[in-house]
């Protein structure tokens, strides 16, 4: 357990390690979008090329929670996680506006594969 | 559903709301329900998890925030890591806000619009937006992302009292469903080549890159490599 920095510590330290910690570094990316967005077209190669980048960070996010889970998630076997993505994939490549179904096919394969193959 | 161009703007924002509790809210809502357990974890308060979800609106940062106070990192360490997670807000929201933006709004209105890019707000707002009119946008976007925000609260709250109760194979189905929602509202926002390039690359350079490169970096240089490259797959494919 992280233990709070002493001078600061009292019973709003929880509180105050929230805004300093987690809000501060996650918001300033935000802020500073504001500022380079300004007089940014809306059709602008810059921005299309940004959005592949964004793109292509959530995807590596997705890689990356799955190749390495975190908690209880680690007790589904590699190929469970992979398979029930891939689930949620192969119904939205057959038709884009069925998310809930979607959702319910990967979660089934992921849910029942945990149940079977937990390690 | 669709957006009449002379709707009021409450009828608008409520259209974001129903929009979002057909499903996304949901997702959202449930995927956040980990956090509560987490920051009860480490003996924080409910009402910091709850503001966690309200002021960070991120799951991956408050993920690392709770679980490295609980794995006893550096205060510093921490805030780089989330720093580095949430880097992908930068060209997230660089990539949105020329779609809310109107003539006459001020800095402040496009931070408070900023403040509510996150996965969920952002995908479906690039899907959803630009088939609405654009002075309907920011009441839209608005509706939409507030009525996920709630949903998450309620969820964080939830979890915050009842997630240890939960057989495993549940508790790993609603850590699952982050990874998986934000695959499907990458593939339900896919529009050309050049974004079904940016996903398959980032799917396959990220493991590559967090094998070779250390120190939080790899997620970054995964991305920027990946999308550079899709990037040029979209533009050589339609010529300006």
């Amino acid at each position: 357990m992280t233990q709070p920095i002493a001078m600061l510590d009292g019973p709003l330290w929880p509180y105050l390690a929230l805004m300093l910690f987690a809000v501060l570094p996650t918001e300033i990316w935000r802020w500073l979008a504001v500022g380079f967005a300004r007089g940014l077209a809306n059709d602008s190669p810059l921005l299309e090329w940004v959005r592949a980048v964004a793109t292509a960070l959530l995807a590596g996010i997705v890689a990356k929670l799955i190749v390495s889970p975190p908690g209880v998630l680690a007790t589904a076997p590699a190929w469970v996680r992979v398979a029930a993505l891939a689930a949620a994939a192969a119904v939205m490549l057959f038709d884009k506006r069925r998310m809930m179904l979607a959702v319910l096919a990967g979660e089934t394969v992921l849910i029942g594969g945990v149940w079977l193959f937990a390690s | 559903m669709s957006v009449s161009a002379d709707w009021s703007w409450r009828r608008v924002a409520l259209a974001g709301m129903r929009d979002a509790l057909m499903l996304p809210a949901w997702i959202v809502g449930f995927g956040l329900i980990g956090i509560g357990s987490l920051a009860r974890d480490v003996g924080y308060p409910v009402d910091v998890a709850v503001l966690s979800t309200i002021l960070v609106w991120a799951g991956p940062s408050q993920v690392l925030f709770f679980a490295s106070i609980a794995a006893g990192a550096a205060w510093s360490a921490i805030v780089i890591a989330i720093a580095f997670a949430s880097l992908r807000f930068l060209p997230m929201t660089m990539a949105i806000l020329p779609l809310l933006r109107r003539p006459g709004q001020s800095v402040w209105q496009q931070l408070v619009l900023a403040h509510y890019v996150a996965v969920t707000a952002w995908s479906e707002g690039l899907r959803r937006l630009p088939g609405i009119a654009p002075h309907q946008r920011v009441a839209y976007f608005l509706g939409f992302a507030n009525t996920c925000m709630a949903v998450s609260s309620i969820g964080t709250f939830a979890g915050y009292y009842l997630l240890g109760a939960l057989p495993v194979p549940f508790a790993a189905g609603l850590l699952c469903l982050t990874p998986m929602f934000f695959l499907i509202s990458l593939l339900a926002g896919l529009r050309h080549r050049g974004d079904a390039a940016a996903l398959i690359l980032g799917l396959m350079f990220a493991p590559i890159s967090a094998r070779f490169i250390g120190g939080g970096f790899d997620l970054i240089v995964a991305g920027l490599i990946a999308g550079s490259l899709a990037f040029l797959i979209g533009r050589t494919r339609t010529p300006a």
